[in-house]
């Protein structure tokens, strides 16, 4: 899939990337170094994710963009110096981005991405979008599994965040495993006196597997009604007969589900200035969507609405932060990716990792 | 009505932009840190760090260039910042945490500190500091793919040190000096050579031949086979190898001859070791230069990364000893030089010698790359591991502010989800342990030593500073007295460094109180005399685990914790009390699969990697127990609705 350069590393990239070198391996850092990754959305998340791509040394990262910076977005974003209002996100995020690695070909695009012609995804391998509408997701998706373009989305809102990948019908990796080595055989020498289970760093073997993705739109189509989504029924001493726990694997889904309506029904995400009328509009959507689940409306707090506005910059991290290793991961064709959802709580701490879509 | 700012309720955004914050740290999490707590809306911050800008730095440590290597991480970390908000209200400073001038007071300023630190003395102190200041801290660590953060409140949570830690291991010198088994022996050989040979010399780091190791019965028939064996120049036993070298002019030749023929000749005569060994073979010089071919450059690997024959590490050897002996030459009289893995004539000798070392003894040889890994203790590293824990110190630290301590927890990032699919593994904190010795209202401990061998300095470098992590302690001897063992202040108990402990009275049952008064610490030590401790080794401390070379099974290799270095074990390579890069916190791996494929446990120099969950102290059973439990208390579960 991803071709990796058969050339010589430079003593400067020998030097700058050895400490991730010594985890991920030379290979692997070849594979990235012969990937452009598009990126859509300079927000906080997406400015994580430039950072960690950037950083992590892709051969070229185009930041996508056609929003213009705004007060709000000085605080949220650190690659926009501060003054820049009115200049369009991508083109201000630029320079110090380009800063973070110069031997990385970073490039800003001003367009909307819902303009671009199918042609310019398929110059990427990796492609990665934050900030967009559930319809350009879906659609963006199925273009790049055709082409065998790696896919991410990811969103943070307010203290909640979630990524969701789509590598393809096969994406073929390895992992490295310690060889265990035995005692005076003729292959592994490590000593006079060495015992059985020796973990040399020389002495690993890459195993090779394979995973399979679903599109974002087989992902989302889930039938919230039917029995197998309501899993298991149990009874716990905690509550009185008469009362249930169901587990439903759905929960993280909620918040991202409830804000990508919000997202398309007003084109914006919720906004502190008009937090009352967004809020009651928040309300009114969760009623929906759990109402569609089967679900009562005590699931959530009912002032989880508070929770979900702007992007918390120590969430963007973390999302930011996991969504890199997964583009990197799927570059390299090094290690399990996730499969195929990871949903990140703030409030809680919890990050959790899991798949819909079809069996 | 809510009022939000950005995300934040106005409440706690405003007390954010009120309150200071200590962040102890400007590397890899630092970095994250301080970008996340600005964006967040934390104003004034004040961030130390003792350390420079290296180019290894910046594949993680973002607000740093190329352009400012050399130069103070704190102070450009606070530059970087101040160009996205130049409103923040940023100090840096460039020094040790550990200087006195940051006392209780200096702590007491701030509301929260946070720290993101690389190493277990400096974790320490500042646990101490917190605790003497009553300040909430939030503890961080990563290691490759691993992380974990957590929280520390006096009195509510755990300290630090409540929960004994496997100090660094250390190799017999027997093993290092005749019966090396494994490459880690040869490489710390190998440096232990370059301190006798260039660098501060230490007793503890002899090099040549042990004519007292517990294995050899003393034949007097031998004695003559050695004396022949011995090598022309000096009998290896009196002269010490400095001096020797520099006699010889630092020859390189004479010098490999040396120590790779004529001492590996000695340790022949000592038969009894070869009785179930394999036998090392000597190394000639002159036969391995008729053996060398031009060495080819193959392939597109690193450079670093190719392993070369003995011929190629013998020219490495006889290069970098004419370089590093001119670099001593031109230091002058008296001349130390230190060893750093970044300086490479010093990275080349260590690579040269212990690859001969290890040919010798019949190990295969390794490239400079995984030499330069073991020997300098390297820990792989990357910016999102450390982006995330980041991002969680600053969601911690808002539950402190907002006064929601109960919510807190420790948090572990794991490489790939456990069983109950999570990547972060959220998990009550515990309560400080009863016995901690340093948080328990009046600590006490035991310790097993010889009061007739052990030096006042042993007991104050060795056991109260690297084992019990004080930085500047005061000993008086509880016998009626009050006699004054060891004063902190410089000059006052010199006299008593090179006497004995029995010299001042101190015998089994004897009570030391100790006082550390920056860190604000009394810790009571009872002494117990013992004679037949286990050889090289100068103390116990009793209650810890007892420190060994760790050979576990494999299966409960797999469940120990994974530290993200591919390397084995990894004991101190150093024996002095370290400074150097190490360690993370605990993380808990999945319990299934490890989480790193290469796990093993790294315990090493200065820190170490495992904390709680240690098969071996039987604690991790317990904790691990816990956590295995289904919806354990402490395990945070949020896929439960409950339906009327």
């Amino acid at each position: 899939m991803i071709e990796k350069e058969d050339s010589i590393i430079s003593e400067e990239e020998a030097a700058q990337y050895d400490r991730q070198i010594r985890l991920w391996g030379l290979d692997a850092q070849k594979r990235l170094r012969g990937s452009r990754v598009l990126l859509v959305g300079l927000r906080g998340l997406g400015a994580e994710v430039a950072k960690n791509l950037i950083l992590a040394g892709v051969k070229g990262l185009t930041m996508l963009d056609h929003e213009l910076v705004t007060e709000e977005s000085c605080r949220a974003q650190f690659l926009i110096p501060v003054n820049n209002q009115g200049q369009n996100r991508a083109q201000a995020s630029l320079e110090r981005a380009q800063y973070l690695n110069p031997m990385v070909e970073v490039k800003a695009d001003t367009d909307r991405v819902e303009t671009k012609p199918d042609e310019f995804f398929l110059q990427f391998e990796a492609v990665c979008l934050t900030g967009c509408s559930r319809d350009l997701m879906v659609r963006v998706d199925q273009l790049c599994f055709q082409h065998n373009i790696k896919l991410f989305c990811g969103d943070v809102f307010g203290y909640h965040g979630y990524m969701f990948s789509d590598l393809g019908q096969e994406h073929n990796y390895v992992e490295e495993k310690p060889k265990v080595v035995k005692p005076k055989t003729e292959e592994s020498n490590d000593g006079p006196e060495a015992k059985k289970t020796k973990i040399d760093p020389n002495e690993t073997t890459m195993i090779k597997k394979t995973a399979c993705f679903c599109s974002l739109k087989l992902a989302l189509e889930v039938d919230w009604t039917n029995e197998k989504a309501k899993s298991s029924l149990k009874h716990t001493p905690h509550f009185s007969t008469t009362q249930s726990i169901v587990f439903s694997p759905f929960v993280p889904l909620f918040v991202p589900t409830v804000l990508l309506k919000f997202r398309t029904d007003k084109g914006r995400d919720p906004h502190p200035e008009s937090f009352e009328a967004d809020a009651m509009l928040l309300r009114q959507i969760r009623d929906d969507v759990l109402e569609a689940m089967g679900l009562s409306s005590d699931l959530l707090p009912h002032d989880f609405v508070s929770y979900c506005f702007s992007e918390m910059a120590p969430v963007c991290a973390v999302v930011g932060g996991v969504l890199g290793q997964e583009v990197v991961k799927a570059l390299s064709q090094r290690d399990a990716p996730h499969k195929n959802f990871f949903f990140f709580d703030g409030m809680k701490g919890s990050g959790v990792v899991d798949y819909f879509g079809p069996k | 009505m809510v009022q939000l700012v950005g995300s934040l309720r106005k409440e706690l955004a405003d007390s954010l932009s009120a309150c200071r914050v200590l962040v102890v740290g400007a590397g890899g999490i630092g970095c994250e840190l301080l970008k996340n707590l600005v964006l967040t809306g934390f104003k004034n911050i004040e961030v130390i760090d003792l350390d420079i800008i290296d180019v290894s730095n910046l594949n993680r440590q973002f607000l740093f260039q190329k352009k400012h290597v050399g130069k103070s991480k704190a102070q450009v970390a606070k530059e970087s910042v101040l160009q996205f908000c130049p409103t923040a209200n940023i100090t840096a400073y460039h020094d040790s945490i550990m200087n006195p001038e940051y006392n209780v007071e200096f702590f007491r300023n701030f509301m929260l500190v946070m720290n993101a630190l690389d190493n277990r003395a400096a974790r320490n102190h500042v646990n101490r500091m917190c605790l003497a200041a009553d300040i909430p801290l939030i503890e961080s660590g990563t290691a490759g793919y691993l992380g974990q953060v957590t929280v520390i409140k006096k009195g509510l949570t755990e300290c630090y040190e409540c929960q004994p830690k496997p100090t660094q291991k250390t190799f017999p010198g027997c093993t290092i000096r005749n019966t090396p088994s494994e490459p880690i022996h040869c490489i710390v050989w190998a440096k232990y050579l370059f301190n006798q040979l260039f660098g501060e010399e230490d007793a503890d780091q002899e090099v040549s031949p042990d004519t007292a190791d517990p294995e050899l019965s003393w034949n007097p028939a031998d004695t003559e086979a050695r004396a022949t064996a011995s090598d022309q120049d000096g009998d290896i036993k009196r002269v010490s190898t400095k001096d020797w070298a520099r006699s010889t002019g630092y020859d390189a030749v004479k010098l490999f001859n040396k120590l790779f023929k004529d001492d590996i000749q000695y340790l022949l005569t000592m038969d009894k070791l070869w009785k179930k060994r394999k036998a090392p073979l000597p190394l000639d010089w002159l036969e391995i230069q008729k053996l060398a071919c031009p060495q080819e450059v193959t392939g597109t690997g690193l450079k670093d990364q190719q392993v070369l024959g003995v011929a190629g590490y013998s020219q490495l050897f006889s290069r970098s000893v004419e370089t590093l002996r001119s670099m001593l030459a031109d230091k002058g009289d008296g001349a130390e030089l230190v060893w750093d893995k970044d300086d490479p004539p010093a990275m080349d000798f260590v690579t040269a010698a212990a690859n001969l070392r290890m040919h010798i003894f019949s190990m295969n040889m390794k490239s400079r790359f995984d030499i330069k890994s073991m020997a300098g203790n390297i820990i792989p590293a990357i910016a999102t591991t450390n982006a995330v824990i980041a991002g969680l110190i600053v969601l911690e630290a808002l539950k402190i502010l907002s006064g929601d301590v109960e919510q807190c927890r420790t948090i572990f990032l794991n490489k790939q989800p456990n069983p109950r699919k999570k990547l972060l593994v959220p998990c009550a904190l515990d309560p400080p342990s009863a016995n901690c010795y340093v948080c328990a209202s009046k600590p006490e401990v035991t310790v097993k030593l010889n009061v007739h061998n052990t030096l006042v300095l042993a007991l104050q470098d060795k056991i109260l500073k690297e084992k019990f992590g004080m930085v500047a302690p005061d000993v008086q001897i509880e016998d009626g007295k009050g006699t004054i063992l060891i004063s902190s202040e410089e000059g006052e108990t010199e006299a008593n460094n090179s006497k004995f402990l029995s010299d001042f009275g101190i015998r089994h049952g004897s009570r030391l109180q100790v006082d550390d008064f920056l860190q604000d610490y009394t810790l009571l030590v009872n002494v117990i005399h013992c004679e037949d401790l286990e050889k090289d080794v100068e103390f116990e401390v009793v209650g810890d685990a007892p420190d060994k070379a760790p050979t576990p099974p494999s299966a409960q290799e797999d469940k120990n914790v994974a530290n993200g270095n591919k390397d084995s074990a990894e004991p101190s390579t150093s024996s002095k009390a370290p400074a150097e890069q190490d360690d993370v916190l605990i993380v808990d791996s999945d319990e299934e699969e490890p989480s790193s494929s290469t796990m093993d446990v790294r315990m090493e120099s200065g820190g170490h990697k495992r904390k709680l969950h240690d098969a071996e102290t039987g604690e991790a059973s317990a904790k691990r127990q816990r956590l295995d439990q289904p919806l354990a208390a402490d395990e945070e579960d949020d896929d439960i609705i409950a339906l009327d």
